[in-house]
C-alpha cells in the first residue's frame, strides 16, 4: 500500500534491539532443575524469580517480591481475580506497550475490551489466515533454502515466519518493516529503558498515522478492522487500540517464534516422534500442545496481591508482586508423569503455557495455526529431516524466555540412505 | 442445594449437589470432575467448559449472549443443546438438571 505515514528509526541508528536478548530474558540452559529443587522447598518463596537465575531485578518499585512454583498456588494467583490482579504489568508492559493494554488491566474493565479482540482471533475466524497468510509465508521462506539441503531453521525460517505473518495482517508497507521490527523488538529492552521508551513513542506515533490512514482508505487489514471497530457508537479508545498493535508483534510473533523453535528442535531430538507424526498428521496437534508443555516460551507471568492474602502458607502483604512460574507447573511429576521427557504420546492434560483465567492467551489459537502449518511445511518439503552432524545441536536457552539461537539441519538423501542403495 | 447429574466423556454418570447462585461449570469442578477444563475461569473467555444440556431444562437457562455463541461456534461438537456452562448460574428451577460433558475438540 502506498502510504504517507513515516516510521521513525531510533535516534541512535547503531542500536541493535536484537542482542538484548540474554539480558532481558537470561539463557539458562535447563532452568527446571533449578525450579524442581523450589518446588521441594515450598510452593511459594520469597523474592523475585529473576536473581534466583542469575538476572538483575526487575526494576519495579519498591515492594516486596515472591516466586510461585506450587501448581495449586500458580492456579490460585492466575484465576482468583478478587486477591491477584494483573496490575504488576503496569510498570512493564504498560510503560511500554501502553497503558491501554488489556494485559496490565482487571475485570471487568479487561473483559470489556478483551471480548473485542477475542472476538478476532476465535478458532473459527484464524483459521482462515492459514490459507491466506500463513501457508503463502511459511512456502516463499523455504522456498529460499529447500534445494539447497542444509539450513538453520531458526535463522531461515522460525525468526521471521509469524513477523512476516503480521506484517501481512497489518498489510504494512515492504519499506516500513525493517524499522518496524526493530521497533517493536526493542520495546521489551527493558534493561535498557530509555531505548525501550523511545521505540515505543515512535512505534505509537507510527500507528497513530496509520489508524487515521485506514479510516480515510479502509482495506482488509487487521488495523483498519480495529480501526473502524466500534463500541457503543465509538471506535475504541486510542489508548486501547494502540497498545494493543504495539504489543502484537511481541505477543503473536516472539511467542510463536519461540514455540516453534522449541517444537522443532523437540522432534528432532526424538527423531522417533518425528517419524510417528510422518506417518501420521493427526499427531500434530499432540506434539505442537507436548511442546507448549515442555518447555513454554514464556516461563514466567506476573500478578499482584490486591490485599494481604496466605499463599502456600505464605503471609504476602498486599501490593507484593508474584512471578508466577508457569514453567513449575508444566514440570510438576504430579501432574505431568515423568515430565522432563518430551512426550507427544503421554495423557493429555492442560498445561500452563498459554495462562490460565481471564488473561489466557487471545492468540492462542493463531499461535497453534501458524504452529500446525509450519510443521506441516517442514513435512511436505523436508524428507529425511535430521541434525546437520556438523554444527552443534541446538540448545534451548532462556529462563524468562526459552528459545534455541540455531537449528542446524540437513535434508533430502542421507549418505547412509544413498550407500543403502547402491549396495 | 440443587441436584444434578453429570454425564461424563467416560460414559459415567455422577451425582452431585451444589450451592445456589454457583456457576454449572463450578460445580462440576468442584465435584473433581477434571474433564471440564475450564481454562478461563469461567469468565466466558475460552470454550473448554462446554456441555450439552438435556433439552427438558433448556427454557428454564438464560438466554444466549452474543460471546457465549461465538465461542460455541469455535467448537467442532456444537449443538442446539449446547452451552458454555459458566454462563449457568444454578438456581432453584434447576433442580434435576442432567447435563453431558461435551466431547473434546
Amino acid at each position: 500500500m502506498e502510504s504517507a505515514v513515516k516510521i521513525q528509526e531510533y535516534d541512535d541508528p547503531s542500536y541493535d534491539p536484537f542482542s538484548s536478548d540474554e539480558i532481558n530474558f537470561g539463557d539458562t540452559l535447563d532452568p527446571y532443575p533449578e525450579i524442581a529443587r523450589w518446588r521441594a522447598q515450598a510452593p511459594v518463596l520469597e523474592g523475585d524469580y529473576r536473581p534466583r537465575m542469575g538476572l538483575q531485578s526487575a526494576m519495579y518499585p519498591d515492594r516486596k517480591m515472591f516466586t510461585v512454583v506450587g501448581s495449586d498456588e500458580i492456579l490460585q494467583v492466575l484465576t482468583d481475580t478478587d486477591r491477584f490482579s494483573n496490575a504488576g504489568y503496569k510498570f512493564n508492559i504498560g510503560a511500554t506497550f501502553g497503558q491501554g493494554s488489556i494485559s496490565t488491566m482487571d475485570n471487568p474493565e479487561h473483559g470489556r475490551w478483551r471480548k473485542i479482540f477475542q472476538k478476532i482471533f476465535l478458532p473459527q475466524y484464524v483459521k482462515t489466515w492459514g490459507d491466506s497468510i500463513v501457508d503463502p509465508v511459511v512456502h516463499s521462506l523455504m522456498d529460499e533454502f529447500v534445494s539447497r539441503g542444509h539450513a538453520d531453521l531458526i535463522e531461515e525460517f522460525t525468526i521471521l515466519y509469524p513477523f512476516e505473518v503480521i506484517y501481512r495482517q497489518l498489510d504494512l508497507p515492504e519499506s516500513d518493516v525493517r524499522t518496524f521490527q526493530r521497533l517493536a523488538i526493542g520495546q521489551t529492552d527493558y534493561m535498557n529503558s530509555g531505548k525501550a521508551l523511545e521505540a515505543s513513542k515512535k512505534l505509537g506515533e507510527y500507528f497513530v498515522a496509520l489508524v487515521e490512514e485506514r479510516r480515510k482508505k479502509p482495506g482488509d487489514d487487521l488495523v483498519s478492522l480495529l480501526a473502524n471497530t466500534e463500541v457503543d457508537g465509538d471506535y475504541l479508545p486510542e489508548l486501547v487500540l494502540i497498545s494493543f498493535l504495539r504489543q502484537l508483534m511481541n505477543a503473536a510473533g516472539d511467542t510463536t517464534y519461540r514455540g516453534t523453535s522449541v517444537l522443532l528442535a523437540a522432534l528432532l531430538e526424538n527423531p522417533e516422534q518425528l517419524e510417528a507424526i510422518r506417518a501420521d498428521r493427526n499427531l500434530i496437534p499432540l506434539a505442537i500442545e507436548e511442546a507448549l508443555r515442555w518447555d513454554g516460551p514464556v516461563a514466567v507471568q506476573l500478578r499482584m496481591a490486591r490485599e494481604d492474602v496466605l499463599l502456600g502458607g505464605v503471609e504476602i502483604p498486599g501490593g507484593s508482586l508474584l512471578d508466577v512460574v508457569a514453567g513449575a507447573a508444566n514440570r510438576d511429576p504430579a501432574i505431568f508423569t515423568d515430565p522432563d521427557k518430551f512426550d507427544i504420546f503421554r495423557e493429555r492434560k492442560a498445561h500452563f503455557s498459554f495462562s490460565r483465567g481471564p488473561h489466557i492467551c487471545v492468540g492462542q489459537h493463531l499461535a497453534r495455526v501458524e504452529m500446525t502449518r509450519a510443521l506441516h511445511a517442514v513435512l511436505d518439503n523436508l524428507p529425511n529431516l535430521r541434525f546437520d552432524p556438523d554444527k552443534p545441536r541446538p540448545e534451548i536457552r532462556g529462563s524468562m524466555m526459552r528459545v534455541p539461537k540455531h537449528i542446524h539441519v540437513r535434508f533430502g538423501e542421507s549418505a547412509g540412505l544413498l550407500k543403502g542403495q547402491m549396495q | 442445594m440443587i441436584n444434578i447429574i453429570v454425564n461424563t466423556r467416560e460414559g459415567e454418570e455422577r451425582a452431585l449437589a451444589a450451592g445456589e447462585g454457583l456457576s454449572l461449570m463450578e460445580a462440576i469442578r468442584d465435584e473433581g470432575i477434571d474433564e471440564l477444563l475450564a481454562l478461563c475461569g469461567g469468565c466466558c473467555s475460552c470454550a473448554t467448559c462446554h456441555v450439552k444440556i438435556d433439552p427438558a431444562f433448556a427454557s428454564l437457562l438464560p438466554p444466549l449472549s452474543e460471546d457465549e455463541n461465538d465461542l460455541l461456534d469455535s467448537s467442532e461438537h456444537r449443538d442446539e443443546t449446547s452451552r458454555l456452562s459458566c454462563q449457568l448460574p444454578l438456581t432453584r428451577e434447576l433442580e434435576g438438571l442432567r447435563v453431558a460433558i461435551a466431547p473434546e475438540d
